[in-house]
């Protein structure tokens, strides 16, 4: 195999790798897909092809795949994009592990685009550009060196050295360009890459929907992904903020589900612009991050105020009106990548609803019990409560119960037909939605007002604000206090509120987001309004004025830093940019020279003390060289083409060092056959 | 034995220049032996229209190859012996008194020929010298207010011993400039002098060169050669080397425009040598030591032969580190 192929097929190999990678870091591909795709890269790379001569058998065993993963759609345990992603990366793989011939190669790079564009389906945030970068970095390359391969004749060396310079030149402009591009245009590169706005690292679990279920298959996954951050004032400064982030309540449950009584509220659109002032009130700003997913507001129990929501879209950022839909979730009326808003939320345990404050329904639905409930709920809650009567008293100590008799798992259930009983009577064991449910079931057999609140429980400090990850979602229950209104309790185990992932997958994470979240403030939020902010800094003067001397109209000296500083980065700009436009291009005839003479070193035929190729030229003649006669025409064509005023045809250079690197060969076979090294070259 | 002058065809190729000019250059080498690329670069000075300074000690062949040069090429030809005494009359010629028409009628010096040899030009006087590099330079005569047109092509060959100062008028600088190049032959090889005792059985060596060119056809090759193909970046290469030479710490002064001029034109004259149009940095390289080295001023007191070999060197450096286009 010639050097060029072999380095080109590892290329081309690499590329493919990345496009899968980028499918591969949604998470979502299945795992036995990823092993199988990862084996055949690696045989692969070690530059076998197991799969050249059995295509039928191998095509047999993609069909097998292909049946395997339509079947698992059909089950329903399989997404339609995820399976198809997984498909075209088997294909990748049965492509790579085949004879490389042109169509093959063909194929492994069309796959390769079929598997960007999955990933693109998949995810599509910061780590996914990387992969698309770099597969089509590679993918490039290992296009361009196929076509020169096939440019040069059979049976001589290609010419990669020379190649690979101007080519990598080539693709490191367009990658700047496009990086460029991305970051000149941050909007577009949303359309382009975010339009689903899903997360890069797995899958929004912070949906709200209008109901909880319970049940299901599976397991649910700690997901690390950063879905909020927030800069709460009065700041607690404390490291883990262990809060509630209240989403929305539910007070319907039928036994698998839970709904609201009234599906929506008065449905009332405001758009509240929030002033600073509000005493014994926590202020939050709140920024949800693209991987929350959802249109939801949430703050701080309990809520009291909600405004000045903006929404980050395509297009820029907006203000936003927000309307209240039911069980007091509060969503953003458009849609947007991320959203920003601020809110105001009381200490907690002072909300002061009471129950002559709510509607009728409301108050009925907070004591309604699914029809069919095992009368053991109802047994075993009276039994643990022992006559307590204090609502509050009573919750802590169903939850007290609750906490210690049960355990707590991510394994879903499954379908079962009263999930609640299936918790507490079956499994002893299930997640946070189990116990708030079971807690607030028990409450209500006996006769006290409780709902179940969603949201997310935790805030890790991060940089002055808090951040929320997808996995610290989370729900528990509100028990109606006469008088105090709904206190929050929650019967999960604590040790099991917050996201549960690995330490070091946590850190990783957290690295991701640290970065993202700079590209996202420094490079995709940065607007007009930005801008103006940056400018305004600077030319206002941040001093007080004193109270006897007006106040200086001048701005301040660091203006004029920056004004020099910006004068000083043009000017550079300038000089440089003229530097690069009036720099000497080497002349068509010039880089036929330079071939010439890298021929030349090839057979070890080397330029004295800057010699150029017409001394050289002469030199050779003078001591009767054997390439002397093949290098002389080519070198007067040179000084024609270089002196002469009559340029090199389309083609010609091609063909005069073909020739030239003939004559070299036939020496140097001739010089290896005869077993005598060439007359050395010297100056003269 | 004189041969009419083969004229060139009316549209001359850069073959058929080569072929004329190694024409001459093998008849030059019937008489003076063994020395074919100072052959050559007499060649080449003629046809770029320049003077040649040959300097050497007596009894190398100087003379032999100034009359070889005008019997090869068929152009009219004296010899000037430049001695002390030597007044300007002598060489440009005087008005003398026509008795019978009680007029002055001017008698043509010896200049008057279409290659001239000014023998040890060093010798005469500075007024001498003078008239004779004012004619070289306007290619023509003025002379009580009445001016005369030397013959085309008109051409100088003189030499000069570069050993032997003692009452001499070295030439300054000024009037050096106006030699196109300048070289030596020096002494043939061995087997050559031992070739020369043997063969010379008593006829003169001029007896063997034929007449193969003209003077029209040198006006021609004159002609053709000017017009070749300077491109713009062998015209820089130049200049940068004159730049060099005139920056050069060694050098008390640098090429003249003059000397640019004329590098350029040895340049496309050489070019011919190859059959080519156009001239490259390689043809400016070969004739640029003949072309310049007694042009420019060493700041060292060095005179003579070992001052052009200094020149000679500092050149050879200086065309080392300026880049020739490429």
């Amino acid at each position: 195999m010639r050097k060029g192929t072999r380095l080109r097929l590892v290329l081309r190999d690499l590329g493919s790798g990345f496009a899968f990678a980028s499918m591969a870091v949604s998470g979502q591909l299945p795992i036995w897909s990823l092993v199988l795709y990862g084996v055949a890269l690696v045989i692969a790379l070690a530059g076998r092809r197991p799969f050249a001569n059995r295509v039928k058998l191998t095509a047999l065993l993609l069909l097998a795949v292909a049946l395997t993963l339509g079947t698992n759609v059909l089950a329903g345990s399989l997404n339609l994009v995820v399976a198809a992603c997984a498909f075209a990366g088997l294909i990748s793989a049965q492509r790579l592990l085949s004879t490389p011939d042109a169509a093959t190669d063909g194929q492994v790079h069309l796959s390769g685009l079929l598997m960007v564009a999955g990933g693109a389906a998949l995810s599509g945030e910061l780590i996914y550009g990387l992969f698309l970068i770099l597969f089509g970095v590679l993918a490039s390359i290992a296009l361009a060196l196929g076509v020169v391969e096939s440019a040069v004749p059979e049976g001589e060396p290609v010419p990669v050295r020379a190649v690979m310079g101007p080519l990598a030149m080539g693709v490191g402009f367009a990658v700047v360009g496009a990086v460029a591009f991305f970051v000149l245009f941050p909007r577009l590169n949303w359309n382009m890459i975010g339009p689903s706005a899903s997360p890069g690292l797995g899958v929004a679990t912070a949906g709200f929907s209008n109901t909880v279920r319970l049940g299901g298959a599976g397991t649910i996954k700690g997901n690390p992904r950063i879905v909020l951050r927030a800069t709460l004032t009065p700041d607690p400064e404390k490291e883990a903020l262990d809060a509630y982030w209240v989403g929305r309540t539910y007070d319907v449950f039928d036994g698998m589900e839970w709904s609201n009584a009234r599906a929506t509220s008065d449905g009332s659109e405001f758009m509240t612009t929030l002033r600073p002032g509000q005493k014994n009130l926590v202020h939050q700003h709140v920024e949800l991050m693209p991987a929350y997913g959802a249109r939801t507001l949430v703050a701080l129990e309990t809520p009291s105020r909600l405004g000045n929501a903006v929404a980050n879209t395509q297009m820029g950022s907006r203000r936003t009106q927000i309307h209240e839909l039911g069980g007091g979730e509060v969503r953003f009326r458009d849609s947007g990548i991320s959203y920003s808003y601020e809110a105001y939320s009381l200490p907690p345990g002072a909300s002061g609803d009471d129950v002559q404050d709510l509607p009728p329904e409301e108050q009925d639905a907070l004591l309604s019990l699914p029809e069919g409930l095992d009368i053991r709920v109802g047994q075993t809650a009276a039994r643990v409560l022992n006559g307590e009567r204090d609502p509050l008293a009573a919750a802590r100590k169903l939850s007290a119960w609750l906490q210690r008799e049960y355990s707590y798992t991510l394994e879903l259930s499954g379908d079962v037909p009263d999930p609640v009983a299936d918790f507490l009577f079956q499994r002893k064991q299930g997640h946070c939605e189990h116990f708030a449910t079971a807690l607030t079931l028990m409450l209500r057999t006996q006769g006290m007002r409780a709902r179940l609140a969603t949201g997310f429980f935790g805030g890790e400090r991060v940089t002055g604000g808090y951040v929320v990850r997808a996995g610290d979602a989370h729900a528990w229950t509100h028990v109606l206090v006469p008088g105090r209104g709904f206190i929050t309790v929650d019967a999960t185990p604590p040790a099991h509120r917050a996201s549960q992932s690995p330490r070091l997958l946590e850190q990783l994470i957290n690295f991701y987001e640290v970065v993202e979240s700079q590209w996202r403030d420094v490079v995709l939020d940065y607007n007009f309004r930005d801008q103006l902010t940056v400018v305004r800094s600077l030319t206002r003067s941040h001093e007080i004025p004193k109270k006897n001397e007006p106040p200086s109209r001048a701005p301040p000296p660091r203006a004029f830093g920056a004004a020099l500083l910006a004068a000083a980065a043009a000017y550079t700009a300038w000089r440089l940019l003229t530097q690069f436009l009036s720099r000497e291009r080497p002349l068509e005839a010039t880089r036929f020279a330079d071939a010439v003479e890298a021929q030349l070193a090839s057979a070890r035929i080397t330029r004295v003390d800057g010699e150029t190729l017409e001394a050289l030229d002469a030199r050779l003649a003078r001591e009767r060289h054997p390439l002397s006669p093949a290098l002389t025409p080519v070198a007067r064509r040179y000084l024609e083409a270089r002196f002469g005023g009559r340029p090199l045809q389309q083609g010609e250079a091609t063909r005069l060092l073909t020739d030239l690197r003939r004559a070299v060969l036939t020496e140097s076979q001739r010089v290896a056959s005869e077993g005598t090294r060439p007359p050395q070259a010297r100056a003269s | 034995m004189n041969q009419p002058a083969r004229a060139l065809s009316p549209v001359p190729s850069p073959a058929n220049a080569r072929s004329a000019m190694e024409r001459i250059a093998t008849q030059l080498g019937r008489a003076v032996q063994g020395k074919s690329s100072q052959l050559q670069l007499v060649v080449t000075s003629l046809v770029a229209g320049g003077h040649v300074l040959l300097e050497d000690v007596p009894g190398v062949g100087k003379t032999t190859l100034a009359e070889a040069l005008a019997k090869a090429c068929g152009l009219s030809f004296a010899r000037v012996q430049f001695t002390a005494d030597l007044m300007p009359a002598d060489v440009l010629g005087a008005q003398v008194f026509h008795a019978q028409t009680a007029t002055f009628q001017f008698r043509p010096g010896p200049l008057f020929r279409q290659l001239v040899l000014a023998d040890e030009l060093n010798r005469a006087p500075p007024r001498t010298q003078s008239a004779l590099l004012e004619a070289m330079a306007q290619g023509q005569v003025s002379l009580d207010g009445a001016t005369h047109a030397l013959p085309a092509p008109f051409t100088v060959v003189a030499t000069q011993n570069p050993v032997d100062f003692s009452g001499t008028y070295p030439l300054p600088d000024s009037q050096l400039d106006r030699f196109m190049v300048r070289m030596s032959l020096g002494h043939p090889t061995p087997e050559v002098e031992a070739g020369l005792l043997v063969t010379r059985d008593g006829t003169p060596p001029l007896d063997a060169v034929e007449t193969v060119s003209g003077p029209e056809e040198l006006a021609s090759l004159r002609s053709f050669a000017a017009a070749l193909r300077l491109d713009a970046s062998v015209a820089d290469y130049v200049v940068r080397l004159a730049t060099a030479t005139r920056s050069h710490g060694d050098l008390e002064r640098g090429a003249s425009t003059r000397a640019v001029l004329a590098l350029g034109a040895a340049a496309r004259a050489h070019a011919l040598w190859d059959a080519r149009d156009f001239a490259t940095p390689g043809d400016v390289r070969a004739v640029l030591v003949p072309c310049w080295a007694h042009r420019i001023m060493l700041r060292s007191a060095v005179q003579g032969v070992s001052a052009r070999d200094e020149a000679a060197h500092l050149l050879e450096e200086i065309a080392r580190k300026v880049p020739a286009p490429r």
